[in-house]
Order: C-alpha cells, then structure tokens, then sequence
C-alpha cells in the first residue's frame, strides 16, 4: 500500500512577528521544526507500512530550509522526500497550497491512501487536508484517532466534540490525523545518518508539476487578512482566597461561575 | 577551520534531547529515590542505536564519530542523570574493544554489547591504587588454556550486571594484561552499591575475583600492554566525561536563567538587575569556553590523534569551569538553590563527581606537565 504524507516546516517558536502588509508570519530567521502534528501522521504511516508494507513518499512545499523537515521524516524511516520549492509558491494560503499539492500528487500518481495532520502548529486552519481531498475528488475522513485497513477499504475512529464516530470509505482516500492517535517514534541515530547519506529529497519547481500561474502563491491565494494584532493580556489583581481550602474551593467555584469559565 | 554542524549532527542532537526529554526525564525523581537506572533503559538506548555508535556496522555499530557521540551526550546530559553516562560508558568500552580486539573478539563481544544485550564494564581501581599501575594487586596465573584471576577490583560501573567486563591483572611476568570476564563466571562476586554524592544509579561496586577463570584467547590487546589499553580508553573517557560536564553546566545555566526570569524582588525579575545579568554572562561564557573545546579533542580522536594530553588538558579547564558554574549558578537561586525540590541542587552534587573520577584533576596536572617537560623545540 503506497502513501504520500503532507507535511510543512513551521517556525520553532510561537514568539514570531507578522508582516503588516501581508498579514503573513515572518519566517527569516526563525528557525523551523517539522510541524508535530505532522509526526503523528508520519508516523501512521509507519505503522501502516508495517502491517501492509508500501512505499512511504513523504511531500511539503516550502523554501529550499524546509527540506530540514523532508530529512526529519526520513530519519524516522520514510523512504523519499519531494519539495515543492519556487519562488512562485511563495505567500499561498491553503487553497493555493492545497491546489499545488494536488498537482504534485497527480504527478506521483501512485498512491493509495494520503495522510496528513489535522492541522499545523502556525496557521491551525485545518483546511489543507479537506481541500486537497476535494481538488483530488477523493473521499476524506478527518480527525482520524485510529485507522485501520482492510484490502481496498480503510477504517477510522473519527474523534468528534462530544465523543466518536467509526468512519469507512474505499481507497485511494484521504486521511487527517489528531495528535493522540499515537506517539511518534524517536529517530534512531543509524536512520539519521541513512536519511542524509543515503535518502533522496527531489525539488520539483512549478515547472515539474504543469501548474498554471494564477492559482500559485499570493496570486493565487483569494485570503487577505485584514488586520494582524496581539491580544492583549490583561493583569488582573491577585484575590487570595482565605480560611479552611473546603470553603476556599467552594468559593473559587462560585467565583469561576460568575465569570462564566465554568 | 569549520565550527558548522552537519545536517546529520543536528538531527541527532534533536533525537537526542527527544529521547532525554521522553525516556530519561521521567524517571529521574525514582532514580534519585531507588538509586538505580530502569531496566529496560540499555534496551532504550540499543533501538535508538545510542549504543556502541564508533564501532563500524559489521559489529553492530553505527560507523559513527566521537563527535556525534559527544553531541548526543551533551543533550542526554542535561537531565543531570547517570543515565547519559551508561551511555558514554557503551560507547567507550565497545570502541576500546573495537580498537584492540581480535577479529574473533570483536565479532563475539561487540554485537552483545551494541543491542542492549550486555552490560560494559572496565576494572582496573582496587582498593590500594586508582592511577598508579604497579601497586596492581589482581593475579592471572597461566592454568592450561585460561588463566586464573585473583583480586578485588573497587567502583566498576556495572559490575554486577549481566555482560562482559575488561579487568586489568598482573599476568605470570608481572605486567599488566587486560582480559575480557564473564561477570557471570564461577567465582565472580560483588559488593552492594557504592551510596554516591550525586550520579544516582551510577552502580559502582566492589568486584571480587576468585579463581575465576578466563580463556587465553580473551586478552584483550597484547599480552602484558593492557596499561596503554587502559590509557587509551581513560583519553577517551575523558573526553566524554567533558561532554557529559558541559551538558550539566548548560542545564545550570538554563535552570538559572528560567528562575532569574521568574524571580521577583521589588517587582524586578532578577533579570533585570545587573549583578545577575553579569552573572549569567560569566556561565554562559564559561560553558562555551569548555563546549567548544570539548568539540575540538573529540574531532581530534576522530582524525586517530594521540589525545592523551590533549584530554587531560581538557579536563583540567572543565570540571574546576563547571564546578564554578554550578556554584553561581546554586547562588542565583538562593535559598531554593539548597532545595531538593530544584533541579540545580541535583545538578551541583552531580557535577561534583568529575574532580575526582576517571582520574582526579590533579593527575591530569601530571599528565599534562609532564608532556610539556619532555616536550623539545623550546
């Protein structure tokens, strides 16, 4: 069973600025990890592979740094990389990114199931996996907590608010994953060195995957933010709350329900 | 001259601080209590391939450098616990094996040793000497095709768990020959654990050999030259003792600075008050001094130099370096700093051990003085 993992560099810290004029993050600079989410998508995959064997391909798009992720997911045992790398990509939002993606998927072309994280660590739309399965015209199952495959068909435990649901559709399908559907393994250090002796990460411009122009990046993306501000915390006073800790707790109940936080 | 870490070297330092934030850090406080590591930590340490990572893959290695195990023990060691230096001790141990051993002993004693399977050891101290070679106590007697050890060995690092361990005796012609032991052999018997200052579940204990009997085809190296193996591997333990001191001080100074951003005194963090800042200044100083340093002798082994002097000048600057870091930085958290409760308490009885283990500092005055004296050109 072969299958392509989405996966995205994001910057390491949460303490980044924004771009004024863009509303976008700005990224130069900061460091980038592999987006954790994204990990326990990897590692579904893994764990997948184990039991029906397949080649993992794991895809991104980003700047020529984010192949630092691409190695990432090597190192945790997938068996090749591609980038998505040009300065036609730059600024996209999900629909742009989810349009290029699926350009790249329809050049791979041989896969049976797609994974990616539910959402990532910067953005958090959660939009990327549902739109690429719509531009790929192929069923998705979201918020995935356990998947399992049976021949053409796959499973999911689909976690929901207020409890789950069991979700099944055929294959080829599309599948996003939340963060406790598993632990994502540790790289060994032999698969560290394999992933950067011996693992390739391909780079395919615009030009590899036929795209049309309009649709890429900021040109092709239709989201403006409009306005990009902190949120301002207020400091509150500290009430220290007196006597026995039963009727100090009672107390602090009361005071959280007048707030409206409980 | 490059001071850039390869891709490579990055990644495993981040799989290393995953694995030390994952597997170690969670087990520190029953460490501390039972004065043991868990049992399933080597078998850890074997799937992250963490184990024997110099010795080449023919042997169950990995083929790497003591660059990257140096990198990786950095991050294990700022747990501050002895689990990084089961680690370093792996490694040491299997590439002095690698390094003297016969293909027959390599092909026999590295695999166990690079699965997880066995514990290392290595027995040279005895209760009347620690550095000095000819107060050697421990007997090996020719006995057909073995020889027959006699002796007490003192704080041998896992001594009393399963596996293989180089013990140092005086052979028929009274020179030193180191030979691979069966800790499991008739006649093999230990103390209970030394109770340590710091270092909890480090496991030194005393060994007791009698009659123990080891094949010939086990002597490790050359017969009667198991001082310079002895002196090889300490070069090399050095090194990772060092890394294992800058990853401690790095987490002093993260300790320190997390409490000094949080610390309040009339409604200053301590941050922001000069003498602290001038403080932190000195210990980040400080570890980088020894860091970079630390890089250069281990890059310096894996360009096959002779890193004897070069180590011991290393340990010299580090372990009084660092104990200095640990001391400010027990004194930026005051009172708190004496607490069990604070990581930096741990840190300081830890970081103690190094003055006076794997050679004291003032042996390494000797090494080092002694090369200058015998040095020519001046």
């Amino acid at each position: 069973m072969d299958m392509v993992v989405c996966i995205k560099q994001v910057p390491e810290t949460t303490d980044i600025g924004w771009d004024p004029q863009t509303g976008s993050l700005i990224r130069e600079g900061v460091p980038g990890i592999l987006n954790p989410n994204d990990k326990n998508a990897l590692e579904a995959a893994l764990d997948l592979r184990e039991k029906h064997g397949g080649l993992i391909t794991a895809l991104s798009m980003g700047p020529p740094q984010a192949e630092e992720a691409l190695r990432e997911a090597l190192s945790m045992g997938i068996d090749r990389g591609i980038l998505l790398s040009d300065s036609l990509f730059a600024g996209a939002d999900t629909l742009s990114t989810s349009y290029t993606l699926g350009l790249a998927l329809e050049k791979i072309a041989r896969f049976d199931l797609i994974l990616c994280g539910k959402e990532s660590s910067d953005g958090m739309t959660a939009q990327v996996g549902p739109q690429l399965a719509e531009l790929l015209n192929l069923p998705q199952l979201t918020c995935a907590i356990e998947i399992t495959v049976n021949r053409s068909a796959v499973k999911i435990k689909q976690k929901l608010e207020d409890g789950f649901r069991i979700l099944e559709t055929c294959l080829p399908a599309l599948i996003t994953v939340e963060r406790e559907i598993n632990r994502p393994r540790i790289p060994a250090m032999d698969s560290i060195i394999e992933a950067y002796r011996d693992k390739k990460v391909q780079v395919w411009a615009g030009a590899d995957i036929g795209c049309h122009t309009e649709h890429l990046g900021l040109k092709g993306s239709p989201t403006r933010s409009r306005k990009v501000y902190r949120k301002k915390v207020k400091r509150g006073e500290v009430t220290i709350l007196e006597g026995e800790p039963d009727e100090a707790a009672k107390e602090l109940i009361q005071i959280l329900k007048q707030k409206g936080l409980l | 001259m490059d001071f850039t870490l390869s891709g490579e070297s990055k990644m495993m330092v981040k799989a290393a601080r995953d694995f030390a934030e994952q597997e170690i850090e969670p087990t520190v406080a029953t460490v501390e209590k039972e004065d043991a590591l868990p049992d399933d930590l080597l078998q850890k340490f074997a799937k992250a391939r963490m184990l024997g990572m110099m010795v080449p893959k023919e042997y169950g290695g990995i083929g790497s450098t003591t660059v990257n195990v140096v990198l990786i023990l950095e991050e294990l060691a700022k747990t501050g616990s002895a689990a990084a230096f089961l680690m370093a001790f792996c490694n040491s141990v299997a590439e002095t094996i690698y390094h003297w051993g016969s293909e027959d002993l390599r092909k026999r004693f590295l695999p166990p040793l690079c699965d997880g399977t066995n514990y290392p050891a290595m027995a040279f101290t005895e209760p009347g000497t620690g550095s000095d070679p000819t107060a050697i106590t421990t007997t090996a007697t020719p006995d057909g095709d073995h020889y027959v050890l006699n002796g007490t060995k003192r704080f041998v690092t896992h001594g009393h768990k399963k596996g293989y361990g180089v013990f140092y005796a005086k052979d028929e012609t009274e020179r030193i020959t180191a030979f691979m032991v069966d800790k499991g052999s008739e006649g093999y018997t230990w103390s209970k654990p030394w109770a340590l200052m710091g270092l909890a579940g480090q496991g030194l204990v005393d060994v007791f050999l009698k009659d123990v009997r080891a094949p010939k085809e086990d002597i490790l190296g050359e017969k009667g030259k198991g001082f310079y193996i002895l002196l090889r591997w300490i070069a090399g333990e050095r090194v990772q003792q060092m890394a294992f001191m800058v990853g401690m001080g790095q987490a002093c100074l993260d300790e320190s600075l997390r409490y000094a951003k949080e610390r309040m005194v009339r409604g200053r963090a301590l941050t922001a008050m000069q003498g602290f800042q001038w403080m932190l200044a000195d210990l980040h100083a400080s570890i980088e001094a020894c860091r970079w340093w630390t890089y250069r002798v281990a890059a310096k082994q894996d360009e096959g130099g002779d890193i004897e002097v070069d180590s011991a000048a290393l340990k010299l600057f580090v372990v009084p370096t660092i104990q200095e870091v640990a001391r400010k930085a027990l004194q930026i958290h005051g009172s708190y700093g004496y607490c069990r409760d604070y990581k930096i308490e741990r840190l300081y009885r830890t970081i103690a051990h190094a003055g006076v283990t794997a050679g004291s500092t003032e042996i390494q005055k000797t090494i080092v003085g002694s090369a200058l004296a015998r040095s020519k050109g001046i």
